[in-house]
């Protein structure tokens, strides 16, 4: 496990390399995703019970957490992002306090809003969500900058009840994205996406 | 136009019969006695949020699932809560129902002519997003509660019911 004493120094992987630990561990999970994971994600794990939410500011853990309150025998797991997270950081404790087992926070933590243009999050390389989500009351919290490590360890985190938040340090890849002009009348990607996954868990 | 209270255990029980299994929540000082009998309810599951916005993200991913869930709230967290509302709300055409308590209107006005902007905002800022409002201004108005239901499952988004008067 990483020591977050010297957030500065840290180890850093890539996130393909965190995310192909993830997905070899993909079974029935929904998962949502947000921002920059949601591509790689995609590409590393597709399936029917993939959720991606953009312009949520925040919003994807707390929409996961209501599948996860509904859906109590099936894990659920949301890939959330630094920046995200620094939006709504009092969902650590709504979280917390609904207390699902099922449940697991992976932050993807490389220091900026990578896409629009990898500006730094404002407290960068201090900031440490797993000693927050400690902080809050989630179950377990861990924290890994080595694809080999979170490797290691990721078997017994997912064996042991939730809600488990594990930090990921990662290097900015300078994925920015520039939003595309919708055409009127277009059905919105989020309303076009839930149906299915709503159905496949009935 | 007089507002009356609606007792408590009366909107509990519209609620009941609306099929509500969850009640997402930031606390409201206008439906305190609501809450509280909430609090103590074993049919219907409350989830307590730190944010407004957190609430209809949480009310989205129970219908995800499966669930009806209602969302409880005070007009100040509705302002706060419009990204959500918008973003998640509209262009998610998630069917959520958020009952909105008008804490301070004056009970001789509609709402839309209250001195206090918190108050007064609310109908418009709702008609701006193109979400439909209905005032429970008494015991007579609770049919809207599970109309609302029906009303944002054929629209396909949200429908906002505002509490015009202290519940009793």
């Amino acid at each position: 496990m990483t020591d977050t004493t010297n957030n500065s120094e840290i180890q850093r992987m890539s996130l393909e390399s965190a995310l192909d630990v993830l997905a070899r561990r993909r079974d029935d999970q929904v998962v949502v995703g947000t921002m920059t994971a949601n591509g790689v994600w995609r590409d590393k794990s597709p399936h029917d019970l993939n959720l991606a939410c953009i312009g949520f500011m925040g919003g994807a853990s707390t929409l996961a957490l209501g599948v996860a309150l509904s859906q109590p025998e099936r894990d659920v797991w949301v890939i959330d992002g630094d920046g995200s997270l620094m939006m709504q950081l009092g969902s650590l404790g709504t979280i917390a306090g609904a207390g699902p087992s099922n449940f697991l926070h992976i932050v993807i933590h490389n220091g900026v809003y990578e896409t629009s243009g990898s500006q730094p999050l404002p407290s960068q390389q201090q900031v440490d969500f797993a000693k927050m989500a400690e902080g809050a009351g989630y179950a377990q919290t861990a924290s890994f900058g080595d694809a080999e490590e979170f490797d290691a360890a990721l078997d017994e985190l997912l064996a042991a009840d939730g809600p488990t938040l594990i930090q990921l340090f990662t290097r900015p890849g300078g994925r920015f994205f520039s939003a595309r002009p919708t055409p009127p009348g277009i059905t919105p990607a989020l309303a076009r996406m839930w149906p299915p996954v709503a159905e496949a868990l009935r | 136009m007089t507002a009356q209270s609606i007792p408590a255990d009366l909107l509990l029980s519209a609620i009941r019969e609306a099929g509500v299994q969850d009640v997402v929540l930031v606390p409201d000082t206008h439906q305190r006695t609501v809450l509280d009998l909430l609090m103590d309810d074993d049919q219907i599951r409350t989830v307590h949020c730190s944010t407004e916005d957190e609430a209809i993200a949480v009310s989205a991913g129970l219908i995800i699932g499966g669930r009806r869930p209602m969302m409880q709230i005070q007009h100040a967290g509705l302002y706060a809560s419009v990204n959500n509302l918008r973003g998640v709300g509209l262009d998610g055409q998630f069917p959520i129902v958020m009952l909105i308590g008008l804490l301070g209107r004056d009970p001789e006005l509609d709402p839309r002519d209250d001195g206090s902007s918190m108050v007064r905002l609310c109908e418009p800022l709702l008609d701006t997003l193109g979400i439909p409002s209905h005032l429970l201004d008494g015991p007579d108005d609770l049919h809207h509660v599970a109309a609302a239901f029906d009303e944002a499952a054929e629209r396909g988004g949200p429908v906002a019911l505002f509490v015009g008067a202290p519940t009793s």
